[in-house]
């Protein structure tokens, strides 16, 4: 039994793989493919926010810049799947070169402190015109060249393998010595500074592959889109979903940001033509499991399966049961 | 609000005066986070409720914005106490991230629900005198913002004295300076971090009508108005009336010094640098504890 899961989620890919290939309607890809764009990037805020104490609000941040690097690197010549690499790339350094000043801020002044970085830099894109000509107006966006032989196919796949990656990423994070630095940091501080855990090494690790990863995903989401400009890249609507998903699903759980993610796409999905409700109800999820189940849906799951297949799914196969 | 005349008073002036409606904002969400430490997310949405409810007793009733306050501002109180007592209190409770999300939660299901209701066309409080102006010496201001800041300044003095010279203030007080020792003295910490949020609400439904008054808002306008409120937080101090007040006049003015300097597009960037400074060299504020 203990092989079932690995298999089973095998399958599951495999079935989000052929989706394109049978003909699913393309309201159902676009729908599939934002959710593997926001799996990744939930994965990644769970990792900050659940398993590093970060609660970061930046990450519009980083997902803008790789993607920005991105599409001003198709404009002078760059291909975009090297973009996208040196987006993820960019988006490291960025995180790099402010976590000397984030880190030293605590708890409620870091999450302020990093609430406050997407804002300025959507000004600065606002302002600043790296390639091209002067634009009509305010906005500053920009079109992504160079993708007119890619289809939405390929771009899906590729969101897939950033999804599944991110899955990886995370679960090879926790379980290496990163990870076990960062659960006796979340345990005690103090206590693990003093034993000789390098505390800030080990958030400014953690911060940059985040970082990275969530770039890359917006890369991905821009080459989709084709468009980019400041005020939607920029918007702390992002930072929302993923809050949204990492917690309704599951804060500091590997499976939460999976099931919050498909809760969250599909009252998207469901509720799409009426705007505010699908956001509504969010919210009144979110408060409602916050009061009653803090570890989200999947710590309900976990408390209330009896069935052994239940709780074998919601611990993702992991040897206890 | 980037002036393009020569005129360097004008904007100085205009930066105080909305610095004034800018420390109103954020008198409740210093006060909340001074005793309970507690960020409230829905605080710039709360102020925008109370904008609606205003807006509502306007169009529907004929009521005077500032009159409607009368109804306002019990109303604000009461739900700022349920929610504290019921929501956020129980928060507290679980962990010390809990009561942030649940901030969030209902920031969102607010939004959302105005958007329901209102629809997101941007409304405004219309009155006799919203578009009047004054004059001093020959420059011209739009009277709203002299009303907005002689709010800020009353307010502001209001809760003071509250904090000082009340029962109930001077133990919200004790609470936030040291929760243990007040209970040894037997302050009931729970109901007073409902009475201080219920203060806040109060201070909120204020800052909503002058807010409503002086600019037009949209369901949506609350997170704009709250990354303004924590900036006047972050400068002027957490938990200091005072402090918050003048963090208010100094945003105002970095805000219509950036427009007049940089034009009106880089007045928020101005804003957002001087946060990140703030927080860089002295993140309890210019004035807090």
């Amino acid at each position: 039994m203990e092989r079932l899961t690995p298999i089973a989620v095998v399958v599951v890919i495999a079935v989000l793989a052929a989706l394109p290939l049978i003909g699913a309607p393309e309201s159902w890809i676009l729908y599939v493919f934002l959710f593997l764009v926001y799996l990744a990037m939930a994965n990644m805020w769970n990792l900050l926010a659940g398993y590093a104490g970060l609660i970061s609000l930046c990450q519009p941040a980083f997902l803008g810049l790789a993607a920005y690097t991105m599409t001003v690197g198709t404009w002078v010549g760059v291909p975009w799947w090297l973009g996208m690499v040196g987006g993820a790339f960019v988006a490291a350094l960025f995180a790099l070169a402010i976590s000397v000043a984030v880190f030293r801020l605590s708890g409620v002044y870091f999450a302020i402190g990093t609430l406050v970085v997407p804002e300025a830099i959507r000004m600065v894109f606002y302002l600043w015109r790296p390639v091209g000509g002067k634009m009509q107006g305010a906005g500053a966006g920009y079109m992504v060249k160079g993708i007119g032989n890619l289809s939405p196919q390929e771009i899906y796949w590729l969101a897939l393998v950033v999804a599944v990656g991110s899955v990886l990423i995370l679960r090879g994070v926790l379980k290496s010595r990163l990870g076990l630095g960062l659960a006796a940091v979340r345990d005690n501080e103090r206590c693990a500074a003093s034993s000789g855990v390098n505390v800030f090494r080990l958030k400014l690790y953690t911060f940059i592959i985040a970082a990275a990863v969530t770039g890359f995903a917006g890369a991905v989401y821009y080459v989709y889109q084709g468009y980019i400009e400041p005020s939607a890249t920029f918007n702390v609507k992002w930072t929302m979903t993923l809050l949204l998903a990492t917690v309704i699903g599951g804060i500091r759980t590997e499976g939460g940001p999976m099931v919050g993610t498909i809760v969250v796409v599909f009252l998207y999905f469901l509720l799409a033509r009426y705007a505010g409700y699908s956001l509504l109800i969010q919210g009144i999820i979110l408060i409602c499991i916050m009061l009653v189940s803090p570890q989200g849906l999947v710590g309900l799951a976990r408390k209330t399966a009896v069935h052994p297949l239940a709780r074998r799914i919601t611990t993702l196969g992991r040897k206890a049961g | 609000m980037g002036m393009g005349s020569g005129d360097i008073i004008t904007p100085i002036v205009i930066g105080i005066m909305l610095g004034g409606l800018y420390a109103l904002i954020a008198l409740g969400l210093s006060l909340v986070f001074g005793v309970m430490r507690l960020i409230n997310l829905a605080h710039g949405d709360l102020v925008v409720l109370s904008s609606y409810i205003a807006y509502a007793l306007l169009t529907y009733l004929g009521l005077d914005p500032v009159v409607g306050l009368v109804i306002s501002i019990p109303f604000m109180f009461i739900l700022g106490f349920l929610i504290q007592r019921y929501l956020l209190g129980k928060g507290f409770a679980v962990s010390s991230e809990t009561p942030l999300i649940i901030a969030f939660g209902i920031s969102l299901v607010l939004q959302n629900l105005n958007q329901i209701l209102w629809t997101p066309l941007s409304r405004g409080l219309n009155t006799s005198y919203t578009h009047a102006s004054f004059f001093l010496g020959e420059r011209q201001f739009p009277a709203t913002y002299l009303l907005d800041f002689a709010a800020g300044i009353i307010v502001m003095l209001a809760l003071r004295l509250f904090l000082t010279r009340t029962y109930m203030g001077r133990a919200i007080s004790a609470a936030s300076q040291d929760k243990r020792a007040a209970q040894l003295m037997g302050i009931n910490t729970n109901r007073v971090y409902g009475y201080a949020f219920a203060v806040a609400m109060g201070s909120a439904a204020i800052a909503g009508v002058f807010l409503g008054m002086t600019f037009p808002f949209t369901p949506t306008s609350g997170t704009s108005f709250l990354t303004i409120a924590f900036g006047t937080v972050i400068i002027g101090g957490l938990g200091s009336m005072a402090g918050t007040f003048f963090g208010g006049i100094i945003l105002g003015v970095f805000q219509t010094m950036g427009g007049y300097f940089l034009g009106p597009a880089s007045q928020m960037l101005i804003v957002y640098v001087l946060v990140l400074l703030i927080l860089a060299i002295r993140p309890t504020g210019l004035f807090g504890r």
